[in-house]
């Protein structure tokens, strides 16, 4: 009923594709102001940034990052195996495990570090603003793709050979989510380090 | 099992990266990050993303959307890298 | 069987998955929207109508301002035309069963209502007063508005305009009819394209722009802040980052939409269709260019400004080329002066002085002249209600009979424009010349010698209040009473035509095929 307007299923596809395609230009455009904020802070006040780098958790936020890299894996299996039609409840389960657990490391280290932030003065307090503002969004980014995720294991008997777009879909949205961390991770935690 | 490959690599991008902001390399240390994080995203656009396997379309939607980012970033710049230049009577000094 | 007769329950319209119901939906609230937006401007007018501050205090005043700027930029000219006519006619025009998405489609409809309830709540409460452009760090440290409110329903509202933007692009790409190659398309089509190209790249900046502005609101620390390092004008760079394109957004439609009609009645074909095409693309790059224009008093540095008002010059060129196009459209042509043509003629003339005089204000040092003053005010309201209200009327005109299946009273319909035309030009010339004269924006009272000129302005206002309200009221008369129309009443070219008036639930009986190029017109008739 709903895709009356649609000659096949492939063209199905490939519009949906193509739509989430867009969507993610939209993300990349989304996250811009952040990024140029965060790069016009950083060389206006660069003692500030390195200093508050000093104070967030380096192991914690690498930890988190081969986490995210690993659910990227698991995603990207998933897409494989509902092609297949098979085994992808597996990878669904991994990959929203592993999400949560970031998730969860996240939770801590910002519990541990409000602390800290509230008492930040000037250029230091900036970089916490901008630190909480960008892991934030991007948590709320994985928060969704982990939704998605519990979705497509609810729905996970409709896809097979003939149908797997959700997850192709999904799978797109959970590797942009996951690049956007991989710029994230130096940008906070990797700040001159060998000063620390 | 190119998946697998494509995580291990970058697992090792990781290492890299997380290492390299040990070493003091001054302004380096900032481009050595972009560029290994520009590198992992590219793995797993190119890979993860399928990239490498679509149309003309999804590539150009993929690059206008990085285009765009860099109008935003570069012509703003225009005014960053030349604020304290020179002044008329009424702009604000830095 | 129409589309209308498809079901008459409210909830069949609400739940309606169909790209021409959803149109009339973003129609109806679009238009409730206007007359809201167009009250604060009556309710402004009226003040200024003498020049003490004696009708509204100033912080009514710079309520009405900032109420009449958001709602009339994002809740009716950025959805008018490609919400509505864009949501009606582009599947039709390329011969498609519906958009790519519908349900997502009528999702971003419900969006536009929330983000709508939000604002509209922000009013209620006591409004706001930073203006719609939310400066910092007044807008961040100062104002007592409810401004997160208003943020938050502009944001909403964003997303509104990014699902509608990523639809109409699929539903380009992936669903022309067999044979509707790019250079057969109308231009119609492509120039909601490039509006939607602007749509998805530039409103996520905007969205997370408000989203820092209303986090230092709350936070009391930001980017934006100087105390802590950060920068003021960076709000700035990335506001108009969204806003400046913004303004082809609505512009861009409404070229679309004059492309339609002159060839139709000068029963030409459009002149320079590639160049047509490819200046539409132009104008949506370049516009994303020129933002700094409206920072060159700003503390922006010279240079920059020089790079800027450079980049905005070239802006010139594509928008001119289609001016002269049309013009040479018309040429030789045999031509009816009907409602929808006086209203695309109208947008035609009033397009060129707002874009003449926006030439002025690309200059550096004349801009330090009239930076602020009504000779801004005066050339964006030529562009956005001189050129896009015009031609969003012009359009409901021209598509009338194709969406209500009924024909609007021709007289009527040529008497709305005229006077619209008139009393447009009434309220808006004088605020050059005032402007020009050093009366700056958004004071509730002004110096006495500049009354006779705001008296001019005022009085056009109220004309112009009248020409809104007329096809209000017989274009509902026409719904009920109006001569049923044929499938083309106006023997126009154009896959829309070729389907009854008004459409069956999926716009054609069988999908169309497409043999050769738009605006196949016999200038002998």
């Amino acid at each position: 009923m709903a895709t009356i307007q649609f000659d096949s299923a492939e063209e199905r596809r490939s519009a949906s594709l193509l739509g989430m395609w867009l969507f993610l230009a939209t993300e990349v455009l989304f996250f811009g102001p952040l990024f140029f904020g965060y790069l016009r802070g950083r060389l206006a006040v660069h003692e500030a940034f390195v200093s508050g780098s000093h104070h967030i958790h380096f192991w914690l936020g690498t930890a988190n990052t081969a986490l995210l890299l690993t659910s990227s894996l698991t995603m990207a299996l998933a897409v494989e195996r509902a092609k297949l039609g098979r085994g992808v409840r597996l990878m669904l389960s991994l990959t929203a495990a592993l999400g949560t657990a970031f998730l969860c490391i996240k939770a801590y280290e910002y519990a541990s570090e409000l602390g800290e932030a509230a008492s930040a003065r000037g250029g230091e307090a900036m970089f916490y603003f901008l630190y909480f503002a960008m892991t934030g969004v991007h948590a709320l980014h994985l928060a969704i793709g982990i939704g998605l995720v519990a979705w497509l294991w609810l729905t996970a008997r409709r896809y097979g050979e003939r149908y797997s777009m959700p997850v192709e879909v999904t799978g797109l949205y959970w590797h942009f989510v996951d690049i956007v961390w991989v710029f994230l991770y130096p940008m906070f935690y990797l700040l001159e380090r060998y000063n620390a | 099992m190119r998946y697998v490959a494509v995580w291990a690599a970058l697992l090792v991008l990781l290492a890299a990266t997380a290492g390299s902001s040990y070493i003091p390399m001054g302004g380096w240390n900032a481009f050595a990050n972009m560029a290994i994080s520009s590198l992992k995203a590219l793995l797993v656009a190119l890979f993860f993303m399928q990239l490498r396997h679509e149309g003309a379309l999804v590539r150009l939607a993929a690059v206008v959307a990085l285009v765009w980012l860099a109008l935003l970033f570069g012509l703003s710049w225009t005014d960053y890298s030349t604020r304290g230049a020179s002044h008329a009577p009424w702009s604000a000094r830095p | 069987m129409s589309y209308l007769t498809e079901g008459y329950t409210l909830r069949s319209w609400l739940t309606t998955h169909d790209h021409k119901r959803i149109a009339l939906l973003y129609a109806v609230a679009i238009t409730a929207f206007f007359f809201v937006g167009g009250a604060a401007a009556t309710m402004m007018r009226l003040e200024l109508a003498t020049p003490a501050g004696d009708l509204v205090s100033a912080d009514t005043y710079n309520k009405l301002f900032t109420i009449h700027g958001v709602i009339m930029v994002w809740f009716f000219l950025i959805p008018s035309i490609p919400s509505v006519l864009g949501n009606f006619l582009v599947p039709m025009m390329i011969g498609a069963k519906d958009m790519a998405f519908p349900r997502l489609n009528l999702a971003s409809w419900y969006i536009y209502v929330i983000g709508g309830a939000f604002t509209l709540a922000a009013l209620v409460a006591g409004g706001v007063d930073t203006g719609w452009t939310f400066y910092t760090p007044y807008s961040t440290m100062f104002a007592n508005g409810h401004v997160v409110l208003v943020i938050a329903g502009v944001f909403v509202v964003g997303f509104s305009s990014i699902l509608t933007g990523l639809n109409i692009i699929v539903t380009v790409h992936r669903l022309r009819a067999p044979g509707l190659t790019w250079f057969r398309l109308p231009l119609f089509i492509w120039a909601n394209y490039a509006t939607s190209l602007i749509l998805i790249l530039a409103t996520p900046v905007l969205a997370m722009t408000l989203t820092l502005i209303a986090l230092e609101r709350l936070a009391g620390i930001g980017i934006f802040n100087p105390a802590l390092g950060g920068d003021p004008l960076l709000f700035q760079h990335l506001f108009w980052f969204y806003s400046h394109p913004a303004v082809y957004i609505m512009v861009l439609p409404a070229m679309g939409v004059a492309s339609e009609i002159i060839p139709c009645f000068a029963r030409r074909p459009v002149f320079g269709y590639r160049f047509m095409a490819y200046a539409i693309l132009g104008i949506a790059s370049i516009g994303f260019l020129v933002w700094g224009h409206h920072m060159f008093v700003s503390g922006q540095s010279l240079y920059a400004g020089m790079v800027f008002s450079m980049l905005s010059f070239l802006v010139a060129i594509p928008s001119a080329i289609k001016v002269f196009n049309w013009t040479a459209t018309l040429y030789k042509g045999s031509i009816t002066f009907s409602a929808p043509m006086l209203y695309a003629l109208g947008f035609v003339g009033l397009f060129t002085i707002g874009g003449l005089t926006g030439l002025y204000l690309a200059s550096l040092a004349l801009d330090v002249h009239l930076t602020d003053t009504y000779f801004v005010i005066a050339h964006f309201h030529y562009i956005m209600v001189g050129g896009s209200v015009m031609a969003y009327l012009g359009g409901i005109h021209f598509w009338w009979p194709k969406i209500s299946g009924r024909m609007y009273p021709e007289m009527w319909g040529r008497a709305a424009a005229l006077l619209l035309f008139f009393g447009f030009n009434l309220t808006f010339f004088p605020q050059y010349l005032l402007g020009y004269l050093g009366m700056p924006r958004r004071y509730h009272e002004y110096a006495p010698e500049l009354q006779v000129l705001n008296l001019f302005s005022s009085a056009g206002a109220v004309v112009l209040a009248a020409g809104y309200l007329l096809p209000l009221g017989y274009l509902g008369w026409s719904l009920l009473y109006g001569k049923r129309a044929s499938a083309n009443p106006w023997e126009a070219t154009g896959l829309e035509w070729q389907t009854s008036s008004p459409p069956p639930q999926h716009n054609f009986h069988e999908t169309p095929r497409v043999e050769r190029g738009p605006y196949g017109y016999d200038p002998v008739r």
